[in-house]
């Protein structure tokens, strides 16, 4: 009974909210109510550029790439780095550092916070607040245990820190959340620093309304 | 302190108390114990009732039947030494309810959960010197001159003063005893571990010596072969200790004893070069440590007894590094640390039911070494009162105190009350509370020094900064990749720099039960709070890899537990003991950042993040949950006949952290749990000989990554010689 009265408080209600927005006829209203579609966790693999091929044999590690890897959240790809001076990549990454598209590294409005908690209890973005790129700090602080990751010199390995995650502002200007989950090819469960580095696989949340939704 | 006491002196007052009958198992068995003729006398006795009547000088400084201490106290005898096989202390404690023996810089013993530099280590009343890194390495004590090791767990620095926060070690050698006699003893066993050693007594009228000397050598042991370095590499050590003792008149007695150790110790190791060559680097490295230890004992009444006493202890290590090719030096370094201490106490029995135990003393210290940029020297001057009081049959209270004043710190006051009552006559409580306090020690102060071999920095507190600042200048710190900025951690920094001292509110509470004559049992709960507890801190990172590392206060923590403890006489001869420590040892900002949920961690699998709730929380790294021991001792005097079997657990213990969030919470950060087990057997003949044979690690258990102190199976067999009359 109860099951039936609830189903068909939903019905009504959402018909409620389909009739509100059939009303409106500003598209551009960002408060705008829609009905409640849940954002999609993506998941973006391996990126990172490639190394480059000059690499000292006895070094173990590839030495930094010339290039970095540039992202964009909406279209779900890498975009060439000869679009680098363009809006069409959100994020960027080359060994520890992450770039936005904004400020000192590129023409959008990118910016970034990184806030503890739980990448799945974070439901909205703020709307202000965002760091931008600039010649002497980025927006995403590097350095172990100041942003993203932490440094272990004993076994060289770089650690993503749980519980950070990335809210981001793109070049576009909308939001998205995003939380980095490893920093070797393929995550491995249990990197030994011995891996390829520098190979990001993190999720993000993007909203493409403009909203500050991130649920 | 009344550790030579002339024959019928007034001292013993304190067993007054006690049954007649105790009074004279105590007369009978402190002289008797250790004589390999005398010993019939004594298991006649232990024979048929377990030995509980042991007297014990370190729970009050003065002496005190070890049933009647209001604190729990360990005593090990003579006689279970010598059936272990053991030879250092290490091995003797090693299997102790409650005490974890574990490797780092050196072994040392954990006590209650807290490290090895908390934990007081005294030979006859007087410090052994010479910490590395806070841990006082254990096996430079030989056993076989030991009467019995008493070990007083919980803080007892209102007695003793600084580093007495989780407990004290207190190695109680043998006192000239009457007649003239000797005992020479030789063991070989695996690695070509071989021991040669001997003792000889003297006393006769008012002249009594003791000498012991004792040579240990091992070939050593390599756990990874891999890593091209031993994991203990060949030595040869030395211990020569001695007594002589004089009595002036019926109530004095003059004493001086004296301890002299040196170890040799060569090994070579890989080092990398800046090159990125590898190059064989050889170590020579030799340690020394003496005291002289003269005193005077005064019984001024029967109501009045008065100790002085002076000591003076060195300790000296130098290390000499070079290329094995060329000999050339690599490295080298030395450390010189001295001890100097008066101090006097008076024992007045001011009532039938009051004794009043004061002391004073003055201190000095002094450093010298390549590790610290000049000599640095410390003073401190003390005084102690403590009063046992008995208001009524089978009550008893101690409450003492201590004041220490530092020319580098703030002064200390210590308290302690300490209570035990005799409910039943097979049952009694304890309980006590107090503070212990650790000063800062010179390391921890001044310390100035970067491992040739491995490449890391450690500085003290006072300089750490202009330490970073230099390094950074040079060029020697790591860079961030992105910011081009030096590693350093600005927060661990600034908390390094306001160092101050650690200390510890205490509370043990327990049972004495004895059920039968023949059933002993004993549990006790312990709770030590620890507020500004000195951890090592990676304040920057260097371009090498490796860190520098200075100290901080990590500002409050706990450890609390039970450790119980049974003894039973199965049949005549045959006794089987058994003990438990359960332990939680919690870092208190962790669990406070683990109730705000700020500490998290990521599945490797999935690669979700969770929250970490509390109950994740593993605890401080390498504390054992759980710890046991089963022992089962035969002794046949009229066979000839004894032996052992000895299992000693130690539960899973946190080792490192690897997902990133610093803290213990996930099982590949556990080392395994395991037990060891040991056996020995042994055969006395024709009243002077007795043979004994024995394998320690039976099934020969090994941890090569994570265990340095268990080398696997190893057997030795000895010969035991008595000389001279009875």
């Amino acid at each position: 009974m109860n099951q039936l009265f609830s189903r068909f408080a939903l019905l009504t209600l959402s018909g409620a909210v389909l009739t509100l927005s059939a009303c409106s006829n500003d598209d551009n209203d960002d408060n705008e109510v829609k009905p409640a579609e849940a954002l999609k966790t993506e998941t973006a693999s391996n990126l990172g550029p490639a190394p480059t091929s000059t690499t000292p044999p006895t070094a173990g590690q590839p030495g930094t790439p010339r290039h970095y890897a540039f992202y964009n959240l909406a279209t779900k790809s890498e975009v060439p780095y000869t679009d680098s001076a363009t809006t069409k990549w959100d994020i960027a990454v080359r060994t520890t550092t992450i770039l936005v598209n904004g400020g000192s590294s590129g023409p959008g409005q990118g910016g970034a916070i990184v806030q503890d908690g739980l990448f799945s209890e974070i439901t909205a973005a703020p709307a202000t607040g965002y760091n931008v790129d600039s010649r002497t700090a980025y927006a995403i602080p590097t350095g172990s245990g100041k942003g993203w990751y932490n440094y272990n010199s004993t076994t060289h390995v770089v650690s993503p820190i749980a519980g950070k995650v990335i809210l981001l502002r793109t070049a576009a200007g909308k939001y998205a959340k995003l939380e980095i989950v490893s920093y070797y090819k393929d995550a491995p469960a249990s990197p030994t620093g011995t891996e390829p580095r520098g190979y990001y696989t993190f999720r993000y949340v993007y909203q493409p309304d403009g909203s500050t939704n991130l649920k | 302190m009344s550790f030579a006491l002339p024959d019928g002196c007034c001292y013993p007052w304190q067993m007054h108390r006690f049954s007649s009958s105790a009074f004279l198992l105590v007369l009978v068995v402190s002289p008797a114990l250790g004589m390999a003729q005398q010993r019939p006398a004594l298991a006649d006795t232990s024979a048929q009732h377990l030995r509980l009547r042991e007297v014990v000088v370190t729970a009050t400084r003065t002496e005190k039947t070890l049933t009647e201490v209001p604190i729990p106290v360990t005593v090990v005898s003579r006689q279970q030494i010598q059936a272990m096989g053991a030879v250092r202390l290490t091995e003797v404690l090693g299997e102790q309810t409650g005490l974890n023996v574990g490797a780092d810089h050196g072994r040392g013993v954990q006590m209650q959960g807290l490290n090895p530099e908390y934990t007081l280590i005294l030979v006859d009343g007087e410090p052994l010197i010479g910490r590395t890194a806070g841990t006082l390495e254990l096996s430079r004590v030989a056993v076989g001159n030991i009467e019995r090791v008493e070990v007083v767990k919980g803080p007892a620095s209102a007695l003793w003063g600084s580093e007495a926060l989780a407990g004290v070690v207190n190695i109680i050698t043998q006192k000239p005893q009457p007649g003239t006699r000797g005992e020479v003893r030789l063991r070989y066993g695996a690695n070509r571990t071989a021991d040669v050693g001997g003792t000889f007594n003297y006393r006769h009228n008012q002249l009594g010596l003791t000498v012991f000397g004792n040579r240990y050598s091992s070939a050593g042991y390599t756990l990874q072969p891999a890593s091209g370095q031993a994991t203990v590499p060949p030595f040869t050590n030395y211990t020569g200790q001695s007594r002589l003792s004089y009595q002036l008149d019926d109530k004095t007695t003059l004493s001086v004893s004296g301890r002299y150790f040196i170890e040799d110790q060569a090994s070579n190791l890989p080092i990398t070069t800046e090159g990125g060559q590898v190059a064989q680097v050889g170590l020579k490295a030799r340690q020394q440590d003496f005291s002289l230890n003269p005193s005077v004992t005064r019984c001024f009444s029967d109501k009045l007894f008065g100790t002085l006493r002076f000591y003076h202890a060195g300790y000296r290590t130098k290390e000499d590094y070079t290329y094995t090719a060329d000999g050339t030096p690599y490295d080298a370094s030395y450390f010189h640390q001295t001890f100097t201490r008066p101090e006097a106490q008076l024992d007045w029995r001011l009532h039938p039911k009051h004794t009043l135990t004061v002391g004073t003393g003055y201190l000095w210290e002094s450093v010298e070494a390549t590790r610290y940029d000049q000599r640095q020297q410390m003073r401190s001057a003390y005084g102690y009162l403590q009063d046992d009081w008995s208001p009524l049959t089978g009550l008893n209270l101690v409450a003492g105190v201590r004041y220490d004043g530092h020319s580098q710190y703030q002064g200390q006051l210590s308290p302690k009350l300490s209570g035990r009552y005799q409910l039943r006559p097979w049952l009694a409580v304890r309980a006590s509370a107090g503070r212990g306090f650790r000063a800062p020690d010179f390391r921890q102060l001044y310390l100035n020094f970067s491992n040739p071999a491995v490449g890391y920095s450690v500085f003290g507190t006072h300089q750490v900064r202009e330490k970073v600042a230099q390094l950074a200048a040079q060029g020697q710190l790591a860079l961030d990749p992105a910011t081009g900025q030096p590693l350093i951690n600005a927060p661990l920094l600034e908390q390094a720099s306001s160092l101050t001292a650690e200390s510890s509110r205490a509370y043990n509470a327990g049972l004495q039960l004895d059920p039968t004559p023949k059933l002993r049992l004993t549990a006790n709960f312990f709770h030590n709070d620890l507020r500004d507890l000195i951890e090592t801190a990676a304040v920057a990172q260097k371009t090498n890899g490796q860190s520098v590392y200075s100290y901080r206060n990590v500002s409050r923590a706990y450890t609390q537990g039970l450790e119980t403890d049974a003894r039973y006489l199965l049949r005549a001869h045959l006794t089987l003991s058994a003990g438990y420590q359960y332990l939680v040892a919690k870092d208190r900002n962790v669990v406070t950042q683990l109730k705000n949920g700020s500490i998290y961690r990521r599945d490797p699998e999935t690669l979700e993040t969770t929250r970490l709730k509390v109950a994740d929380y593993g605890g401080l790294f390498n504390r054992s949950r759980h710890m046991a021991n089963v022992k089962l001792f035969y002794d046949n005097q009229a066979t000839g006949w004894s032996g052992s079997v000895r299992g000693v657990y130690r539960g899973r213990y946190g080792f490192q952290d690897r997902n990133g969030n610093l803290i213990l919470d996930t099982g590949n950060e556990y080392v395994a749990g395991y037990w060891l087990w040991n056996v020995s057997a042994a055969k006395a003949f024709r009243q002077r000989y007795t043979l004994q044979a024995g394998l320690d690690n039976v099934l020969n258990y090994t941890d090569p990554a994570y265990l340095s102190t268990v080398p696997g199976r190893l057997y030795y067999a000895s010969l035991t010689v008595a000389l001279g009359s009875k």
